[in-house]
């Protein structure tokens, strides 16, 4: 009983809703043929270049050895080490941006003193990369973990606070209405209706505030030395070792492609989509 | 003492060509159970005196008084319904209808309880967990009644609620409304724009003039109920009514050809 109205389904629509999952099923299928045909032929092009020996293997690894430099790094725990310390930075980080870019976001769209200053130079800190903090953070918070989240909070937190500001400003006024006729009134104005209101917007802030913090990160770790996935790029450049560079651009790049689908796929799927009755 | 007093209230709007008077000095009285249906060509401030009357506008002359107490912002005394539903899509339809229980502060299981009912009501019990974006316009309407119903206001405010919805369903809606009306009796001002619905549903009709809008003319409709919307008497009152507002709506049209 969690959906909408049950009866008793008739044969002829019991025959349609069969056909309907059957080609569901099929329609499944054929993505997944897809996919595995699409990056089996972008292998395929790899080993043809590699076999050519068009350039020296130093600087262009071959698959098997790609594959081995994982397996290695998988062995001997580096590789889960160097994604554990990226990670932990990255949650910190990007928990701390998400704590505070939200509430300011909100402050943002609904305050207009707060948004003509405040927004204006979130605007401008949104064009600097930022990287750019790296020799700021470091006097600051000297040569270590707390530089390296700060740059990450930077990194996150204007994407976050802007996307939003925009959610709160493109709201339909009438929920306002709706909710202010209807007894709310101060903060619960904010925590019932602008922030459920804005909820698609913030989503999509959060994943680009997501990359930009892991685009951070790895300048950050690539900079400075210690442990994580960047400072494994940066050792990799340090021995010439062009496959240990490769494995571990896989690895980032495996690691936002499961964080995409498992994580933002799924509230955008559950909180958005089903709800707003928008597409999936 | 009436139950809604509005006394001598004005609005002026600041648009891009300057001022606008929206509604020229305006009283009216209403009374404890009254359903006043109020209409008036586009423009002439009859949604703005709607949003007086619910606090969500200050007026610049004059005041609202509403249960004895002045109105200096909303209050779940005055609840309004809205021409679009305004129901909101993050919540499912029984959430909805809770939400102005929630922010009352009444306990979960009670407030599940007044929601439930009041979608039986309106004949949705089967929809309770539906989103909102899986309801037709007809439906929607039936949610946003029970919404607006559920704190228990004495006074509603309907601001067009039914101008979206195909000839069918209003006519259904308004059996509905006339039922829950004559149940509950409580004060209802209906804004519209169409004269047989006014005469359909009003104790009262009033009449507003072209903008600057004021009031015209009181119409009290004596019809028997149930009243059905293509009953003979009605539609005569509602051409008397109709050609009262025609050279309202003239001007209206007219000024905006200048404009």
């Amino acid at each position: 009983m969690n959906t909408v109205a049950h009866q008793e389904p008739s044969a002829a629509l019991t025959a349609i809703s069969h056909a309907r999952a059957r080609k569901d099923r099929l329609d499944r299928w054929r993505i997944y043929a897809m996919r595995v045909a699409f990056f089996a032929s972008l292998i395929g092009l790899w080993h043809t270049l590699v076999w050519l020996e068009i350039w020296d293997e130093m600087i262009f690894p071959s698959l098997p050895q790609v594959t081995e430099t994982l397996w290695l790094g998988m062995s001997d725990q580096s590789l889960p080490a160097a994604i554990a310390i990226s990670m932990q930075r990255l949650l910190i980080g990007y928990g701390l941006a998400l704590c505070i870019g939200i509430p300011l976001g909100l402050l943002l769209g609904r305050v207009r003193w707060l948004n003509e200053t405040v927004g204006m130079l979130a605007m401008g800190l949104q064009a600097l990369p930022s990287i750019c903090w790296l020799p700021l953070a470091v006097l600051w918070f000297g040569l270590g973990e707390s530089a390296m989240i700060f740059v990450v909070v930077m990194g996150a937190l204007m994407a976050l606070t802007l996307a939003t500001r925009d959610g709160v400003k493109n709201m339909p006024p009438l929920y306002m209405r709706a909710a202010h006729v209807l007894g709310a009134s101060g903060w619960r104005l904010y925590v019932h209706v602008m922030l459920p209101a804005t909820l698609p917007a913030v989503l999509t802030g959060a994943k680009l505030g997501w990359s930009f913090a892991w685009r951070s990160l790895m300048a950050a770790e690539l900079l400075l030395v210690g442990v994580g996935l960047g400072s494994l790029l940066e050792r990799g450049r340090e021995l010439h070792d062009m496959s240990l560079v490769v494995a571990v651009m896989i690895v980032i790049m495996f690691v936002g492609l499961m964080t995409d689908r498992w994580l933002f796929s799924r509230l955008e799927q559950r909180f958005v989509h089903r709800r707003w009755g928008t597409a999936t | 003492m009436p139950k809604v007093e509005i006394n001598g209230v004005s609005q002026v709007f600041w648009s891009q060509s300057g001022a606008v008077q929206a509604l020229a000095e305006t009283s009216l009285s209403i009374d404890e159970g009254e359903f006043v249906c109020i209409v008036g060509p586009s423009g002439c401030g009859k949604s703005t005196l709607l949003n007086l009357v619910a606090g969500l506008a200050k007026p610049d002359t004059g005041q609202v008084i509403a249960n004895g107490k002045p109105v200096t912002g909303p209050g779940p005394d005055r609840v309004v319904m809205f021409q679009e539903s305004g129901l909101f899509p993050w919540l499912n339809v029984l959430q909805n209808v809770m939400f102005g229980l929630k922010m009352a502060g009444v306990p979960e299981p009670e407030r599940r309880e007044r929601a439930e009912k009041l979608l039986h009501m309106v004949h949705l019990s089967r929809f309770t967990q539906a989103w909102v974006h899986e309801l037709s316009g007809g439906m929607k309407q039936r949610v946003a009644l029970a919404r607006a119903l559920a704190p228990n206001p004495d006074i509603l405010l309907m601001d067009e609620p039914f101008a979206a919805l195909d000839a069918q369903t209003r006519d259904m809606l308004h059996d509905e409304l006339e039922d829950l009306w004559a149940s509950t009796r409580k004060t209802v001002i209906f804004v519209t724009h169409n004269v047989r619905e006014a005469v359909r549903l009003g104790t009262r009709v009033i009449v507003m003039t072209a903008r600057p809008g004021q009031v015209k003319n009181i119409y009290d409709i004596d019809l028997p109920r149930p009243r059905h919307i293509e009953d003979i008497g009605l539609v005569k009152i509602a051409a008397i009514i109709r050609d009262d507002l025609r050279d309202e709506v003239l001007q209206a049209t007219h000024e905006e050809g200048i404009d």
